[in-house]
């Protein structure tokens, strides 16, 4: 849009110097236009609210997307017993990466999907019930987290 | 082995339930409300985790049922009426 608006005001420039009879309304008319152009810069350099591109006046476009840093085994595994310890059920003392929730640490079914629904909230998807319930030891949960984040090392 | 078929779709059912449950819950706006359905509902399966008897069962689960969706209207309705979030959620520091 910015560029149309400029390829406008350079033509109606060009037009008027060519027929500087018709000069003043379209003198007018393309001063309204880089005022408008102008506008929209100072526009974009307020939402990036990024003090570079507010100095050096849109030298150079940068896109700034939301992403996160990207995920590693490491990453994953370290948030996931985070998330355990955390657990009130849980003593962080016996966890383990193999220990088994029912088995090694005493929890239930109901707990299970408690954890499992924290394991959502921590990464942001929707586990389906089908593969929840076979999830029992945290490497489990870390290796399908990193299946379906694609993290492969 | 049909019984146990049962017993086993019936623990799938069971935990899709209880999960649907907690995730309605947390949806009420009101921090009151919110954390005592929590509770509630974290402690009535924890506390009928042993019930075999398939009346029974099938009681509280048309129970549960029934709270779910309960929980559901009362969420939307409590959208309707959104009042201030109390000191507990909104933390100690914005307050002063």
């Amino acid at each position: 849009m910015a560029t149309r608006a400029l390829a406008l005001c350079v033509r109606s420039l060009t037009r008027s110097s060519t027929r500087l009879y018709q000069g003043s309304v379209i003198a007018r008319s393309s001063s309204a236009l880089l005022i408008s152009n102008d506008r929209s810069f100072s526009a974009i350099s307020c939402s990036q609210r990024t003090r570079r591109i507010e100095q050096s006046r849109v030298s150079q476009l940068s896109r700034q997307y939301g992403g996160l840093p990207p995920l590693t085994l490491e990453a994953i595994s370290d948030r996931v017993m985070y998330v355990l310890k955390l657990y009130d059920k849980i003593n962080p003392e016996k966890l383990k990466g193999t220990s088994h929730f029912m088995k090694d640490l005493g929890l239930d079914s109901l707990d299970q999907v408690e954890i499992i629904m924290a394991m959502e909230d921590e990464f942001g998807f929707e586990i389906p019930d089908a593969a929840a319930e076979k999830l029992m030891t945290p490497e489990e949960i870390v290796q399908f987290i990193a299946d379906k984040k694609d993290v492969y090392e | 082995m049909i019984a146990c078929k049962m017993a086993a779709s019936g623990k799938v059912q069971v935990l899709s339930l209880y999960r649907m449950l907690l995730r309605e819950s947390e949806k009420f706006s009101a921090y009151n409300y919110r954390t005592y359905a929590l509770r509630r509902v974290k402690d009535a399966f924890k506390e009928n985790k042993n019930v075999e008897d398939p009346q029974n069962l099938q009681r509280l689960l048309s129970q549960a049922w029934d709270s779910l969706a309960l929980i559901q209207r009362q969420v939307t309705i409590g959208k309707m009426y959104e009042t201030q979030k109390t000191v507990v959620e909104t933390g100690f520091k914005k307050t002063l």
